[in-house]
């Protein structure tokens, strides 16, 4: 599913350049459960941004799904991460004036899928998290969890095999925290491969794997 | 692109209609002050060329003068007369002319009705009737070939003496008095817009045959001859050949501009004419600027919203908008708001413009408003204005829907 070899990361601030992310070489299989750990300023969503190709590595090679994605242009970029990964947030980003539905059905209307079809994964999604009734309201309507449960139905949209959830119960108390990650551990028996960023232990035991980070290495 | 991007757009743009409403109002005002800026120049150069052949199209008149410098020996300051004789000699030698009429007048007591008046009252040709635009009223005619042949004791009189003598009675077939002899009343003139004369306006004179002038009166000399020119481009050729001509038979240089009075409207109209393309290229320049002003506050408005929307955009790049997703979304907007803008903005110009011609205006030259109240709204104005619009929409537009659209996703999902 995820190959990086030897990626490093420089961020240019002016004359000061960062380096982020030092020589990282990862593998993660199909269907794994692997959660990154690390203090702050470790590199986790540096690396987290680069799998998911919202930013694209100084150096190293990174392939997802067997395709290099090395050199993509940015519209080449979206498409992939359109069709083939998922976005959980720590603060949800759904859009303010949208209702759950219309949050849900997003990524399809980027990639041209008919009416009918969109209706009827919105609907077989809101069916999922239990939100069906709750469909026409906006984000400020619902509660934390509520949104949470609808970003992560929207990461489904397009069916992507890959999520990634960057403290995705950072936000919320920690007793629905523990439904949100049941709502993961589902997907995973579905076969899809999940990746979370978190620095929570008890969240970190959900997965099968840890990487920890520190300073922009694998420890 | 999709329909169901479309539906996106239209929901957000109405989230933020309120945020829009103003610069809405701003292109409204923008495009209203330019349209009407424009009709109302066009409307002015317009009534203006109406007006000015309200006295004659296309004409040269000539009228007595005298000489500024000695001659074949002859001093100056002699004066030079015209005489019947000479309207013959100018159609035969001068080719270029199309029609050609004399006109002597004098001031005579008129009675008629139950009236007596003190007026104008010119014997003219029948080619009179085309060179200074003596339409008859219906019911009326014009003083015919028949009636300068025969000498008729006939007369067609300006609207203002038709409503001196007779008020509203129809004074076509009374008699009126000039000078101790009767005449018939053949017809009325239409009201005109004149803006330039000699002597009063049409509207208060009275037009009898040339041949029946001279027999109430005792002058043997013409006061002036009018003449209009087969082509308008053939003026000033016609001018000299006057000059040329009339010197020759009363010996006076032909470089001498006081020997022979000559009015040439063609010329003058020609120059005013370039007055009024000035003067409207002048109010489109305004207008085009308060657009500007406009198309500045769009412009700064698209930022404001692109800034505010950072978030919202990372937000759709992280779920597969491309950058022409983004670009296309806010450059609709800038169109929407344009045309709306521009939409209501021409509809209210054009109601103005329609109201305005509906106000009666009077033929009497009373002042200002004969020229202000006939604003034109023409397509090429329109058509104008909306070229200089699509350029700035466009330039106004583009560039915020550029930045917007080349974010960095990572640091617009953390734009706060």
């Amino acid at each position: 599913m995820i190959e990086m070899k030897n990626i490093r990361k420089v961020y240019k601030m002016g004359k000061v350049s960062l380096e982020a992310l030092k020589d990282i070489s990862i593998n993660i299989e199909t269907g794994e459960f692997v959660s990154i750990m690390g203090p702050s300023g470790s590199g986790k969503s540096t690396l987290m941004n680069i799998i998911g190709c919202l930013d694209t590595p100084t150096e190293g090679s990174y392939s997802l799904e067997k395709r290099n994605v090395a050199g993509l242009s940015f519209d080449q970029l979206s498409t992939i991460r359109n069709q083939k990964v998922g976005f959980v947030f720590q603060n949800f980003n759904l859009l303010p004036y949208a209702t759950a539905y219309e949050n849900i059905e997003l990524p399809m209307l980027f990639n041209g899928k008919p009416a009918k079809k969109r209706r009827q994964r919105v609907l077989e999604l809101l069916e999922m998290i239990g939100l069906v009734d709750w469909k026409h309201h906006r984000p400020t309507e619902l509660s934390g969890g509520q949104q949470q449960r609808v970003a992560i139905a929207r990461a489904l949209a397009n069916d992507p095999l890959l999520i990634l959830a960057d403290e995705p119960t950072g936000n919320i108390d920690s007793k629905t925290g523990l439904e949100i990650m049941d709502l993961f551990v589902k997907l995973q028996q579905q076969g899809r491969t999940i990746l979370i960023v978190t620095h929570d232990t008890n969240i970190a035991a959900y997965s099968q794997r840890t990487i920890n980070l520190f300073d922009g290495r694998i420890i | 692109m999709r329909a169901q991007l479309f539906n996106l757009f239209a929901r957000e743009f109405r989230k933020r209609k309120k945020k829009t409403a103003l610069i809405t109002f701003a292109i409204t005002w923008g495009t209203l002050s330019i349209l009407l800026l424009m009709s109302f120049g066009r409307g002015l150069g317009n009534s203006f060329r109406i007006s000015f052949k309200g006295l004659g199209d296309n004409l040269i008149m000539i009228y007595r003068g005298q000489t500024s410098k000695d001659y074949q020996g002859l001093p100056k300051g002699r004066r030079i007369r015209i005489y019947p004789g000479d309207i013959a000699l100018l159609s035969t030698l001068i080719p270029e002319i199309e029609l050609i009429s004399p006109e002597s007048h004098d001031y005579f007591t008129i009675t008629g009705g139950d009236r007596e008046t003190n007026r104008n009252v010119c014997g003219v040709g029948p080619s009179f009737q085309v060179m200074r635009s003596m339409i008859a009223e219906s019911g009326g005619r014009f003083i015919n070939e028949e009636d300068e042949r025969s000498a008729r004791r006939i007369a067609f009189i300006g609207w203002n003496m038709a409503k001196n003598l007779f008020d509203k009675d129809n004074p076509v077939g009374r008699t009126i008095i000039i000078n101790r002899v009767p005449f018939t009343v053949i017809g009325v003139m239409k009201k005109k817009l004149q803006s330039s004369a000699y002597q009063g306006f049409d509207a208060d004179h009275a037009y009898i045959p040339h041949a029946t002038f001279s027999r109430i009166h005792t002058q043997l000399y013409i006061d002036r001859i009018h003449i209009q020119p087969k082509r308008p481009e053939d003026n000033q050729l016609v001018e000299r050949r006057i000059r040329q001509i009339l010197g020759r038979k009363y010996r006076f240089d032909p470089e001498d501009d006081y020997a022979l009075g000559i009015w040439n409207t063609i010329e003058q109209a020609e120059v005013a004419g370039k007055v009024f393309i000035g003067i409207e290229i002048f109010l489109a320049m305004i207008g085009g600027l308060t657009l500007l002003i406009g198309a500045v506050g769009v412009t700064n408005l698209m930022y404001a919203l692109v800034k505010e929307r950072t978030r919202e955009i990372g937000i759709k790049m992280a779920l597969g908008a491309k950058r022409r997703h983004i670009i296309l979304q806010f450059l609709l907007e800038t169109v929407f708001i344009f045309s709306k803008g521009t939409f209501w903005g021409a509809a209210i110009a054009y109601a103005i413009v329609r109201l305005t011609r509906l106000v009666p205006i009077s033929y009497e030259i009373t002042g200002i408003q004969t020229y202000l109240l006939r604003p034109i709204f023409s397509l090429d104005i329109l058509i104008l204005f909306l070229v200089i619009l699509g350029t700035l929409v466009f330039f106004s537009g583009i560039f915020p829907a550029v930045r917007a659209s080349r974010l960095n996703p990572i640091e617009a999902l953390r734009y706060e």
